[in-house]
């Protein structure tokens, strides 16, 4: 069974395929579009509860300012870029060196360390809270920004270095022959060679890391406490009011915070590049 | 000195002896094509040399330094591959300029190598395209130039035409005649085409089953081999190879029956089988002749197919209960090669015969028996 295009004859079937795929479409997108109009809402309009509504005024302007000037949004937006980039700088660097290593070179307990890289990844992350969270107050990093970046750049490495090995593996055999007979290092190989062309890899990883750590809610309250090193996720939580939620200005910080993500897509797309590596060899 | 000196190299993988006590020594300026079917050993004999691949034992010298245990950026080689395996990410120059590079010569030292690399393969026009922009021919220049700009002592080529098509792969055999000539280096070349070995090499290889066969001259190895299997692997269309058996034999002379129709008397030769063994009588296409010119031992036969070719004539023909051996046609029909156009009807009898001094006797072990033949000095 595979998707087969639907005759122009078949009205009905037609019809009905899109009508469900509208009806998808509608559902999926309903909430972010709920979110995107109530953070034009004002207060009031909220209050009196109209949610789903066309909002009577739009309160763009006031809204998202009032969001860096009445919250700690602007903190919470720089603490999660002082943990996301360095994670992500940390997990490409430390998944390109392992799976370079993986790939390409033969030594006794590869697989084993491979096995090791990949098992990680079954392990549900909650069953480690208590154990790192202890860890981290031992070390003295509980509550910096270094628990978090320590974290999840230990712990995204695993997925990442599975990606990068297969990815290396597949690269021309010829290609790092031909780099060992003409006298260039391992070093020098990885650099030269390797890393020029895993680039869609890389922005891949990028991509991938960058949303993944940015988007952490989990790890963010398990391992931080104070707003000076709260990440957004933890922070917009932070935004609820003790007795009224200001829900307009929490849809719009909710929206700013959902930017990073897809900016960072749009940044790496123009690596994304089919067939990298034409030319090399004959194939 | 020996430019490459190969004492009893081993190479095991796991449970596969992939080379068996391989020695080999190789004069400055020589250029050596290694040949053999597939899976013989002989690019892992050159990936041995060049360090690509470590030897179980044995040792390696080149230009009299021992590189057994060395990195191949040290050897003082230089590898051309099949796959051309050029950076796509680099331009032809930063390709031809890559191992200077690694090795941090100087700017103008690797300019001036790639730029005497790029004048020899005539790559001027292109230092700046990309490979992706490049033919199959181009490419495989450029492979040459990245080799040549080192100024190794050993050339090893793994195979390198084996990509182009046939037109391209003769132009680029003229080339890499040239180039041998013009630079003077030593050569070690692997290829599976028998055409190239005998055009190109100034010695011949022969690898089977992870040992060498036989060395030398191309003429001398075609004109007097070894073995059987050396005799069958040169020469396109192969020998014809018809089993057989002793029926007398006296001092160095023989006679040889196969089949009921056949009888071949040989003389001198180099040790007499015992009356009774079982011999392979083999006889090049082109030393056999058909119909009025068959003269010596000769057989009757009907033609099944012709082949003409512009130049010459094949002609495979089926000589009933006379069948030969691992012919090219897969099948137990004699071939016969005419130096000239001859018009032949399919099922026409004819009869095949050839000289004595022209056929060749194989003991069941493969050893050649029949005396050596003049060779033309060339």
């Amino acid at each position: 069974m595979y998707p087969r295009p639907i005759p122009e004859t078949a009205r009905s079937a037609r019809a009905a395929y899109i009508a469900l795929v509208v009806g998808v479409l509608i559902l999926w997108l309903l909430p972010l579009v709920t979110v995107m109009l109530t953070s034009l809402r004002s207060f009031e309009e909220v209050m009196a509860g109209n949610y789903w509504g066309w909002p009577k005024s739009f309160n763009f302007i006031e809204n998202y300012t009032a969001v860096f000037k009445q919250t700690a949004l602007a903190r919470y937006f720089i603490n999660s870029l002082i943990i996301t980039l360095p994670s992500v700088v940390g997990v490409l660097v430390l998944a390109t060196l392992t799976g370079y290593v993986l790939s390409r070179h033969r030594f006794a307990g590869n697989r084993l360390v491979f096995a090791l890289f990949v098992g990680g990844n079954f392990l549900p992350a909650q069953i480690m809270m208590i154990p790192v969270r202890d860890l981290m107050v031992s070390l003295g990093f509980y509550d910096t920004y270094f628990a978090l970046i320590i974290f999840h750049t230990a712990f995204q490495t695993g997925f990442a270095t599975l990606f990068m090995r297969n990815f290396i593996a597949a690269l021309p055999d010829e290609l790092f022959q031909a780099a060992r007979a003409e006298g260039a290092s391992p070093w020098q190989t990885l650099w030269h060679v390797v890393v020029p062309l895993i680039r869609p890899a890389l922005a891949a990883l990028a991509i991938l890391t960058f949303t993944f750590v940015w988007n952490d809610y989990f790890w963010a309250i398990v391992l931080t406490q104070s707003d000076a090193v709260k990440p957004v996720t933890a922070g917009l939580n932070n935004l609820r009011g003790e007795w009224v939620s200001a829900w307009n200005l929490v849809a719009a910080a909710t929206i700013m915070v959902a930017i990073p993500p897809v900016a960072m897509f749009f940044l790496m797309q123009r690596h994304f590049i089919a067939g990298l590596t034409m030319g090399a060899v004959k194939g | 000195m020996a430019s490459v000196e190969i004492q009893n190299v081993e190479k095991h993988y796991g449970g596969f002896h992939a080379l068996k006590d391989v020695s080999l020594t190789i004069d400055e300026g020589e250029f050596i094509v290694m040949v053999g079917p597939s899976g013989c050993g002989k690019s892992t004999l050159l990936k041995t040399i060049a360090g690509l691949e470590t030897v179980t034992s044995g040792r390696l010298q080149i230009k009299g330094r021992d590189v057994t245990h060395m990195e191949p950026g040290d050897r003082g080689i230089a590898m051309v591959f099949q796959s051309y395996a050029l950076y796509p990410h680099m331009t032809v120059e930063e390709n031809m300029g890559f191992g200077l590079r690694m090795a941090k010569r100087p700017k103008a030292e690797i300019d001036a190598a790639v730029a005497r690399a790029a004048q020899i393969l005539r790559l001027e026009e292109q230092l700046q395209k990309y490979p992706k922009q490049l033919s199959g021919g181009q490419r495989q220049r450029v492979a040459i130039g990245r080799a040549i700009t080192r100024s190794p002592d050993v050339f090893l080529f793994d195979e390198p035409l084996s990509n182009l098509d046939a037109a391209l792969r003769t132009q680029m055999r003229v080339e890499l005649s040239t180039l041998h000539d013009r630079l003077g280096s030593t050569m070690i070349y692997v290829t599976h085409d028998q055409v190239e070995a005998m055009t190109m090499a100034s010695r011949i290889v022969v690898l089977n089953g992870g040992r060498i066969e036989q060395v030398g001259a191309p003429l001398d190895l075609y004109t007097n081999p070894v073995n059987l299997f050396v005799a069958g692997f040169l020469g396109a269309p192969r020998m014809n190879f018809v089993a057989g058996h002793v029926t007398s034999a006296s001092g160095k002379a023989a006679s040889v029956t196969c089949g009921d129709s056949l009888k071949v008397d040989f003389v001198n030769l180099v040790e007499a089988p015992a009356v009774g063994a079982a011999v392979t009588v083999g006889v090049r296409p082109e030393k056999l002749r058909i119909g009025n010119q068959a003269t010596g031992p000769c057989f009757p036969a009907r033609v099944r197919l012709t082949e003409y070719l512009g130049r010459e004539t094949i002609v495979y023909a089926d000589a009933g209960a006379l069948t030969t051996s691992g012919s090219d046609s897969g099948t137990g029909v004699f071939t016969v090669q005419i130096g000239d156009i001859q018009p032949f009807m399919p099922d026409a009898p004819v009869t095949i015969g050839f000289d004595t001094d022209a056929a060749y006797l194989f003991a069941s072990d493969g050893k050649t028996l029949s005396a050596a033949k003049p060779v033309t000095k060339i």
